[in-house]
């Protein structure tokens, strides 16, 4: 299979559980390795790194969003946001710090620990995590999957916003079509195979093209 | 339940081999103590058995008070006269004189170097070549020496040495040196290792020569005639001679002689014991972490179990059994491995020249009994409590993720903590300062540290964040996220990282306590030495404390250029019902020495009759003896002595008047003490100190190889030597627990991080580097490590101190070894770094995709 992610897109990767959507971000992010075939991102061939060069690959280019948030729990939010920055030892953008926590409507909570937060403002803490260091693409793996619908559209209407926006570059690995309607582009993946690729406008657009498959 | 937590345990493997371990440890070292105890009295029954084989009575003084480690030996012997009277009994068959003196002799190389090894080391025995069936040689080459000039050897001594009949040997005696030839090798009874011990055979009027025991001997041997029994024998001897004489059977004899070693050799046991319960309460605290660790992660676990229809007896009892087999299963493991204890013990011996008598490791039941117990008890209690904490899981708390602690149940803890504290601490001050006897007050002081450091570890949850801020800022300041996050990680469960670190806290608390201990008592007795000896020189024996012979002063007496030789000598006596030891001073120590006088002068010393005495102060006040009494001293062989106090003085190192002292001319005659512990030396004004003081090492060295002589800086530093070495004993024995606790840390982090699998995937995924990962684990691993060092080094700092002022008036001053406590803080920390390698190692494995990973 051959696929691209131009800049500037919100792509969402669909398909049902065992469709290969997971293997396929993990080979994206250099999370895995392929037995054969080639990733690229942003000019750098993933699958020819090795250790450290995907961490290097990690600090400047990949940003994370988990579904289990996963901030680091004895750190403030504000703390977890700069964190990758800290980590890769670059100086902190401070304007771009509090951008991003407006962003993301928690100004006034970014002293407090993940504890304190509900989850759908962990799950944006994440989001500014995953966008403090500019990365090429951020690869956001069931985000919503652990949140109520509320909270979910929060969540998701802040990854819209980024690729608007920011021009940030997001993947969305999801098994909802909820959550797929919000991307410029759906992939579906059956059995391993891309099943259908299109752009989309509303989820029921996104509910005919999982159910063709 | 059984099968589950069988199941527990093999699923769990790498934990509970750590834990194991930790109770292992310890185990092993109460049971190689025991063993070595069974090998050791085992070996002493055969050698004193071998002794006195072929002897059906033996006749010796009867003593007043037996002697031990704090009241020497006292030369009390019987006549030669009494051989004819004994063989006047009926029933006698032959009797003959018996001499065995362990402090005379020193059997020299060809450097005139006593053999074995230097300063001291196992002793050497002249004994008188006895006729059969008396003899407990068996001549393996040549035969017992016939003239004055010739010697036999036992066989394991002739071995190491290398000797060959023909030989000759350079002994030296009581008055110096004198060449032998050597007329046989002869092995002892069943040829078991005397503990390095060498036994050197004279004929009977030589060994009464050089040991000074002309016309005497310390026993008789008695043979009994055909058809009289030992008893019947020993009851007609009994009968027949005076009751200041003793007659035992040569098996009491044994078993007395056995006895009274095995006594001697009883702080040996004691003492390996202590440090082994000092393991066994580390590996406590390790175990007790462990299972609360486990416990907390398997909240869901049990969740599940209550809600499929466990009672919580079922929860705790699969705990509790999980501890029992693991217990039962580490003792066991910890039991083998006490051979291996045994056998480093004795190589250590070995190593420094004190072969232990042994005819190979005796197991008795008590060896495998008594760890067992400890090992399986000290587990248990140690699981007990988080076996109860898992019952407390209601099935509706499997379901959520965090378990978070009662309000209530903290605030119990703390004042429980709290009490324990105070209770330890009163318990410390009491044991101090409370009680008159340091037998009374050891017992106290260890109670009142256990409940301390087992106090202090509950609270210390509290101490666990300013400490952490304290080692950890600098961390965090030069490697700044790694060492943030460190920080912050030892944080997130205050009283886990307390546990863990209190482990180690309570070695750090016991080796800066004996650091401390040991500078105050170099210390002080530098201070007395300084204050109390104003000679030039001191003679004592190579070993630093034997007694050695008068001839060695009355020799450097006459040297040019030496003024005053002035002989200290003892004895062992009872006074009020106690036995002290009472000193014999000269009348020319005053020119040698200062006495701290409270009641008298110098002049009250110089003046002092054969029927006068001196007392140390504290000790009179203490026995209500005030200057003018008249107190009677009771020798070791039951010679009443009455003499007057006319005077006082301050003595608190116990240097010259520990109890009594009187005229060393009353001591010599009255006491049967023919020996001296210490002479010093004075040099005449105008002479030129180098030189005599060369010359005076020489002679002693050149013609009493037993004895050393040494200037004052010299005697001040093998003082401290001395204690230097013991403390390097202790520092040993408490790396095991050290150790152990260093296992608590790694278990602590492996348990840790396995919990924090998706945390430090996620930290890959944004970016860190393995290094990164390793890094932050090592900081806490050190921050742990750093908090129990600090902790440790506080309470060792503070009961030290309250040691040392408990034991001021004994003349202890307080020494603070900066640099050495500051070391021990860089090895701990050095300690925590290599603790947390392989935690690290194992986190850093950890791939972003485990954090990836759905529940």
């Amino acid at each position: 299979m051959t696929i691209d992610f131009p800049s500037g897109e919100l792509t969402a990767i669909v398909g049902p559980s065992g469709s290969g959507k997971s293997t396929l971000m993990h080979l994206l992010a250099g999370l895995d390795k392929p037995t054969g075939g080639q990733a690229w991102i942003d000019g750098v061939e993933v699958t020819a790194l090795d250790d450290k060069g995907l961490t290097e690959l990690r600090r400047h280019k990949l940003g994370f969003i988990f579904q289990f948030f996963n901030l680091v729990p004895v750190l403030t939010a504000v703390e977890n946001v700069e964190l990758p920055l800290k980590i890769a030892g670059d100086p902190i953008d401070e304007e771009w710090r509090d951008r991003l926590l407006e962003t993301v409507g928690l100004t006034d909570r970014a002293d407090h620990r993940p504890a304190e937060l509900s989850g759908g403002q962990q799950q944006r803490v994440a989001v500014a995590r995953a966008l403090i260091s500019r990365p090429a693409v951020i690869f956001a793996d069931e985000p919503t999957g652990n949140l109520d619908s509320t909270s979910s559209t929060g969540v998701l209407e802040l990854l819209r916003s980024s690729v608007a926006e920011l021009d940030q570059t997001v993947i969305v690995v999801t098994h909802d079509p909820k959550v797929a309607s919000y991307a410029d582009r759906v992939v579906v993946l059956a059995d391993g195979r891309i099943a259908a690729d299109e752009k989309i406008s509303g989820e029921q657009q996104v509910i005919d093209l999982m159910r063709d498959v | 339940m059984l099968a589950l937590a069988l199941r527990g345990l093999g699923a769990r493997k790498l934990r509970s081999a750590l834990t194991a371990f930790a109770i292992l440890l310890g185990v092993a070292m109460v049971a190689g103590t025991f063993m070595l105890k069974g090998s050791l009295d085992t070996a002493f029954d055969d050698i004193f058995a071998t002794a006195n084989e072929g002897i059906d009575v033996t006749v010796q003084p009867k003593l007043a008070f037996d002697s031990g480690f704090d009241t020497p030996a006292s030369g009390v012997s019987v006549p030669a006269s009494l051989i004819k009277r004994i063989e006047a009994v009926d029933g006698v068959s032959k009797a003959a004189g018996d001499i065995g003196d362990d402090t005379s002799i020193a059997i020299l190389d060809e450097n005139g170097d006593r053999i074995g090894p230097a300063g001291g080391g196992p002793p050497q025995i002249a004994n008188n070549a006895l006729p059969e069936p008396f003899n407990p040689f068996t001549w393996t080459d040549g035969g017992a020496p016939t003239s004055d000039d010739e010697v036999a050897i036992d066989s394991i001594t002739a071995d190491e040495e290398g000797y060959e009949v023909g030989q000759t040997i350079s002994i030296s005696g009581r008055e110096g040196v004198k060449e032998y030839t050597l007329s046989g090798i002869g092995r002892f009874g069943s040829g078991v290792p005397l503990g390095g011990a060498s036994l050197a055979v004279f004929t009977t009027p030589e060994v009464q020569r050089i040991t000074d025991m002309k016309g005497k001997y310390d026993s008789i041997d008695v043979e009994a005639a055909e058809g009289v029994s030992p008893e019947e024998l020993r009851n007609r001897i009994n009968d027949a001679l005076p009751s200041k004489y003793e007659a035992q059977t040569g098996e009491e004899a044994a078993a007395e002689q056995s006895s009274d070693i095995k006594d001697g050799f009883g702080f040996l046991t004691t003492a390996l014991l202590v440090f082994a319960g000092i393991s066994v309460f580390v590996g406590a605290f390790l175990i007790f972490n462990t299972f609360s660790i486990t416990v907390a992660q398997r909240t869901s676990e049990f969740g599940m179990l209550r809600t499929l229809g466990a009672s919580s007896r079922q929860v705790l009892a699969s705990v509790i059994v999980e501890a029992l087999l693991l217990g039962v299963l580490a003792s066991l493991l910890g039991i083998a491995l006490g051979f291996g204890f045994v056998q480093l013990v004795t190589a250590a011996f070995k190593a420094i020249g004190f072969e232990l008598p042994q005819s190979g490791v005796v197991v008795p039941t008590v060896a495998i009994v008594a760890p067992l117990i400890v090992g399986v008890v000290a587990t248990l209690l140690s699981a007990v409590i988080p076996a109860i904490r898992a019952t407390r899981v209601t099935p509706l708390e499997a379901l959520r993720d965090t378990a978070t602690a009662d309000e209530r149940t903290t605030r119990r803890r703390a004042w429980i903590a709290r009490l324990l504290v105070l209770v330890g601490v009163v318990a410390i001050g009491y044991g101090l300062f409370g009680t008159a006897s340091f037998g009374g007050a050891l017992p106290l002081l260890g109670l009142g540290l256990i409940l301390l450091f087992v106090g202090v570890a509950m609270l210390a949850g509290s101490l666990v964040s300013p400490l952490a801020s304290l080692v950890g800022r600098p961390i965090e300041a030069l490697r700044g996220v790694t060492g943030r996050l460190a920080r912050e990680n030892t944080l997130r469960n205050p009283s886990r990282t307390a546990v863990t670190s209190a482990a180690l806290m309570i070695g750090v608390a016991l080796v800066v306590f004996a650091a401390i201990f040991a500078k105050s008592a170099n210390k002080s007795v530098a201070d007395a030495l300084d204050q109390t000896y104003v000679g030039d020189m001191a003679i004592t024996n190579t070993d630093g404390f034997s007694p050695f012979s008068p001839s060695v002063g009355r020799a450097v007496a006459k040297l040019p250029g030496v003024e005053t030789v002035s002989p200290i000598g003892g004895a062992g006596a009872l006074v009020d019902g106690k036995t002290v030891i009472i000193t014999g001073l000269d009348s020319n120590l005053t020119s040698v020495a200062n006495l701290d006088w409270t009641d008298g002068d110098d002049a009250t010393f110089e003046n002092l009759r054969p029927d006068q005495a001196i007392a140390e102060e504290q000790w009179a006040a203490d026995h209500g003896i005030a200057v003018g009494d008249q107190v009677e001293v009771t020798a070791q062989s039951g010679r009443k002595v009455t003499v007057e106090v006319a005077g006082t003085v301050r003595d608190e190192v116990q240097l010259l008047v520990p109890t009594l002292a009187l005229p060393i001319d009353t001591v010599r005659a009255k006491f049967d003490s023919n020996v001296d512990f210490l002479d010093l030396v004075g040099f005449e004004a105008d002479a030129d100190v180098d030189q005599t003081e060369a010359a005076v090492k020489a002679l002693v060295e050149k013609r009493f190889p037993q004895a050393q002589a040494q200037s004052q800086q010299e005697l001040k530093d093998s003082q401290s030597d001395a204690i230097n070495q013991l403390l390097a004993v202790i520092y040993v024995l408490l790396a095991l627990s050290v150790i152990i606790s260093l296992f608590g840390v790694v278990n602590t982090l492996v348990l840790t991080i396995y919990e924090r699998t998706r945390e430090i995937g996620m930290l890959r995924a944004i970016g860190a580097s393995r290094s990164q990962i390793r890094r932050m684990v090592r900081y806490e691993s050190l921050i742990t490590a750093m908090i129990g060092a600090i902790i440790g080094a506080v309470i060792g700092i503070a009961v030290a101190v309250a040691a040392v002022e408990a034991l001021s008036d004994e003349g202890l001053v307080l020494g603070i070894p900066v640099v050495g406590i500051v070391l021990v803080l860089i090895l701990a920390g050095l300690a925590g770094i290599l603790a947390g390698f392989w935690p690290a190692r194992r986190a850093s494995k950890i791939e972003v995709m485990e954090a990836l990973q759905y529940e």
